[in-house]
């Protein structure tokens, strides 16, 4: 029996349109480049080093909000610009499309406060501008902040954000799947008909939350929907995601608990008759790399002396709803009778039961690289832990998260990449595929796969089967 | 010293947009309006020739009234395929300098709050080169889909667009004092949270408490477009708008118009010349007169009579399927018609009762604007004596077919406007609003924006609100 090829590691660049991403107090550092985040050629900067890099694409995450748990305020996060200030991540796409061919970008778009109509065609528009390079990760809103300023009193509850999103999505999927056949557009300048009304179909949807009738405005785009990426991690979240995405992005402190959660969702998946392995799984990491294993730990002890203890306090209640402010720094969580320290320490003895557990260890732990695990050492090292994440945890790549940008990423790109290509599990190049679809599933598969359940909407050629009935009944 | 004239250029994200049938014609590139190389390449033409700004229309919906349905209009893709023009900017914001972006977009399309921040962050990755025009109609095939909101502003739309803006003003104006961000890298400190407020917003149709999510950008508030035709319209327009767009079709009704909305603005305190005010014209020019007529007549083969009357059915709400294209327009039951056509009639040299067909033919090149044929000179001259007699700040050009209209408008009729000293060969300094006012980037003290700078206390930062 022929061993299988180690399957090749994807890396996706993990950003947001703010200052304050997931290093807290970093931005402080001279050479970060993060304040530039609303001067558009950081972005096209960071697009053109990313796409040196071969990496698959750019992940762009958002909230609608402000993280405002800790000290019941969002003062803190206000002062240390912990997500906040925060941009619309789509405005800059079309700008990093224009200077790549290849990468691809997955834009964060909450599903709990859009329009399935007008939502549906920015991503169609997107993925036409940008030759099918486009994915929409799925997010339901978690802040109150945000509920309360487009109208509602607070948030859904959990349950029901899920089944929302579910309608969102499925709108969605008729209007890009079902509404335009492949062949409408004629573009037949002699006959003077650029599209044939008979193949553009209302898709007539009346659901609990929205109605929409008409037709799609969008003409076919190069993958139609864009790739779905999702993570939830929640029992109807995972079960969100085992329906509908085709990437999930997670974070986890360790392989064996990310592995109890890629067989959970695979399983999932598979129960509701989509193959499992075409769930493509990438977690979040942080890496810092520097030529030898002693300047990569001084490096990082360098960055470490720049965490912000508010900052990461105030991201860390805000995700979690966990507030240490009231606690001292230097407290030990297992004498905190509490009952979010409890929570607070059981999360974090599973990244690492041997360290006692603090708000200051809390804040120095989520400061850089926030819940993800951080990575540190040689070109070497870095590539050793990687492949070592890749086959115990049966993932299929990475969202890199970054300390200082771009020189995360340079950093990565210049030493790691390398490495990883020297031992045949990083591509030399991009492949002939054109669409971030084809990252995923290989050249020529820019649509979403028969089992995926935006698979359904789609027609048959010329007449769906009740047409032909229809027109049978009447002969 | 001649009066400058000012040009925005006039397009739309999809195939048909104001010439019904043209995009058939060899040299029409508006079917690539899905290429982002289609946009760049528009943009750095503009550029070349120091238009204000590229202004995009948009429609959320389609044209159902022609033939009682939507088949024609998707045949002629008349304003459909329309994709969403907001994705379109940053690309051509990267390569170039000095254009400005008018950009559409309905307040029915969206809540307020999320909308605040795309135009925030349009404004901040443009350097401040964005403008927002208004749209506070719709169409019910749009309306249909897209639920609450629509349904708000199909009621009272005015009373929505008015509170609408009033939550977009407190954002962009009132939210983060000039001093908040300090990026004090040494203190770690970003931003001041005491000086970020939360707007506080309880209205009838809108409660946003909270605090804007951008940091000041260059303009705060985008330059406010707004092309409203009725009267409403237009006091709406005379309250918030820096620059607005009208389509008389002759100077004479032109002149009434700009005088109208110049009183209008007097009368609720503003400057009357704090709006630029352009007006639709389709220009068909070449080096030679004879060229020009030869270029119009080549185009016009190309028009679509039904395309055309997919557009204006849409606009007029009248289906002019029912009636026979020899039918004179008197017999058509619309006075929105009437009042167009009798300014065409007007002109006609023939004099002639119009048909049915007339005002197709007429409507294929630049819509129901006006148009006008001739040598760069002769062009020029149009604009001008138009200006001199309405008092209009200059026109919003329409394409025949395109980038060809725009790049014989460049490359003929801008060096000609340039020789006669009325326009720019190079840009102003600044953000749009900059460049059209010549004063500073943010609204002037006058625009009702600008009264939401100091909001009333108590203000709270948004968590505590």
């Amino acid at each position: 029996m022929t061993p299988a090829l180690p399957k090749r590691i994807s890396v996706n660049a993990f950003d947001m349109s703010c200052i304050m991403h997931q290093s807290p107090g970093l931005w402080a550092r001279p050479e970060d480049q993060s304040v530039r985040y609303k001067d558009l050629r950081y972005w096209t900067e960071l697009a053109q080093l990313l796409e040196r890099g071969k990496f698959d694409s750019l992940f762009i995450a958002d909230v609608l909000g402000i993280y405002d748990t800790y000290q019941g305020s969002g003062d803190a996060s206000i002062r240390r610009a912990m997500q906040i200030p925060v941009h619309d991540p789509v405005v800059p796409v079309s700008a990093m499309a224009a200077v790549t061919e290849k990468l691809g970008f997955g834009i964060t778009v909450s599903a709990t406060y859009e329009q399935p109509y007008a939502l549906a065609r920015r991503f169609g528009t997107l993925d036409h501008l940008t030759g099918g390079r486009i994915g929409w990760n799925i997010v339901t809103s978690y802040l109150d902040g945000a509920a309360r300023n487009l109208g509602m009193e607070r948030q859904m509850s959990h349950d029901e954000r899920y089944e929302l999103a579910a309608e969102v999505v499925d709108v969605c999927y008729q209007l890009w799947e079902g509404s335009w056949e492949e062949d409408a557009v004629l573009e037949d300048r002699d006959a003077q008909i650029y599209a044939d009304p008979e193949k553009v179909h209302e898709i007539g949807h009346h659901g609990r939350f929205f109605d929409v009738p008409g037709v799609g405005l969008v003409e076919p785009s190069p993958q139609r929907t864009p790739v779905i990426w999702q993570a939830g991690t929640s029992p109807a979240g995972r079960a969100f995601a085992a329906r509908n995405a085709e990437a999930i992005f997670t974070v986890a402190p360790t392989t064996a608990t990310l592995r109890g959660y890629v067989d959970d969702l695979r399983r999932i998946a598979g129960e509701s008759g989509r193959d499992p392995g075409s769930i493509k799984i990438f977690t979040e990491i942080c890496t810092v790399v520097a030529p030898t294993d002693a300047e990569a730990k001084a490096r990082y002890e360098d960055y470490l002396s720049w965490t912000d203890y508010e900052g990461a306090l105030a991201f860390y209640a805000g995700v979690t709803g966990i507030d240490l402010s009231q606690l001292d720094p230097h407290q030990p969580l297992e004498y905190v009778d509490t009952d979010s320290a409890r929570f607070a320490l059981e999360i974090f003895s599973k990244a690492d039961p041997d360290r006692d557990w603090t708000p200051s260890e809390v804040a120095r732990f989520v400061g850089i690289g926030a819940m993800g695990p951080v990575l540190v050492g040689s070109p070497q090292t870095v590539a050793d832990e990687l492949e070592r994440w890749m086959d115990e945890a049966d993932i299929d790549g990475f969202n890199l998260a970054y300390a200082v940008t771009p020189g995360t990423f340079a950093d990565f790109i210049d030493l790691v990449v390398p490495e990883l290509q020297r031992r045949g599990r990083y591509w030399q190049d991009y492949d002939e595929g054109t669409t971030l679809r084809e990252r995923l599933y290989g050249p020529g598969n820019r649509r979403v796969r028969e089992d995926h359940p935006a698979a359904r909407h789609r027609r048959a050629i010329h007449r769906s089967a009740t047409d032909v009935a229809a027109a049978a009944a009447t002969a | 010293m001649p009066r400058p004239i000012r040009l925005n250029a006039f397009d739309m994200n999809c195939v048909a947009h104001q010439s019904p049938g043209l995009w058939r014609h060899p040299q029409d590139r508006a079917w690539d309006y899905r290429k982002l190389s289609y946009w760049t390449d528009l943009a750095q033409l503009l550029e070349r020739g120091r238009f204000d700004g590229l202004f995009i229309a948009d429609v959320l919906g389609i044209y159902d009234v022609y033939g009682g349905g939507r088949d024609a209009t998707v045949r002629h893709a008349t304003q459909v395929p329309v994709n969403d023009p907001a994705m379109l900017i940053s690309a051509m914001a990267a390569v170039t300098e000095g254009l400005g972006f008018g950009l559409t977009a309905s307040i029915s399309f969206e809540h307020p709050y999320p909308f605040a921040r795309r135009m925030s962050t349009l404004d901040h990755l443009t350097d401040g080169r964005v403008g927002w025009n208004v749209v506070t109609s719709y169409l019910d095939s749009g309306a249909r889909n897209l639920g609450e909101v629509a349904q708000l502003t199909h009621d009272n739309r005015y009373d929505v667009a008015d509170e609408y803006l009033e939550v977009c003003y407190k954002l962009w104006e009132g939210s983060w004092e000039d001093e908040a961000v300090v990026r004090d890298r040494a203190a770690g400190v970003f931003t001041d949270p005491s000086k970020v407020h939360g707007i506080g917003h309880e209205g009838e149709f809108f409660k946003v408490p909270g605090i804007h999510l951008c940091e000041p950008s260059p303009q705060r508030s985008p330059v406010i477009y707004q092309a409203g035709a009725s009267a409403r319209g237009r006091q709406f327009a005379a309250e918030h708008a820096e620059a607005i767009f009208t389509a008389a079709p002759t100077k004479e009704i032109l002149k009434e118009t700009v005088g109208d909305i110049r009183r209008r603005m007097r009368e609720v305190g503003r400057d009357p010349y704090d709006a630029r005010i352009y007006n639709l014209l389709t220009a068909i020019t070449d080096e030679t007169r004879e060229k020009a007529w030869a270029k119009h007549d080549d185009l016009e083969r190309y028009g679509d009579d039904e395309a055309a009357l997919t557009l204006f059915s849409g606009w007029m709400g009248v289906d002019l399927a029912e009636y026979d294209l020899d039918d004179p327009i008197g017999e058509v039951e619309s006075n929105a018609i009437h009042s167009a056509v009798a300014a065409f009639q007007q002109a006609d040299p023939d004099g002639g009762e119009w048909t049915v067909r007339d005002i197709a033919r007429w409507g294929v090149i630049g819509g129901l604007g006006p148009r006008v044929v001739g040598s760069p000179a002769e062009v020029a001259d149009h604009m001008q004596e138009w200006i001199d007699y309405s008092d209009v700040d200059g026109f919003n050009l329409a394409y025949a077919i395109t980038p060809g209209t725009f790049i014989d408008v460049v490359e003929h009729l801008i060096p000609e406007l340039q020789r006669r000293g009325v326009a720019p060969t190079e840009y102003p300094p600044g953000t749009l609003r900059e460049k059209l006012f010549g004063a500073g980037p943010r609204l002037p003290e006058s625009h009702p924006g600008a009264s939401y700078r100091r909001l009333a206390e108590p203000l709270t930062t948004g968590a505590a609100a």
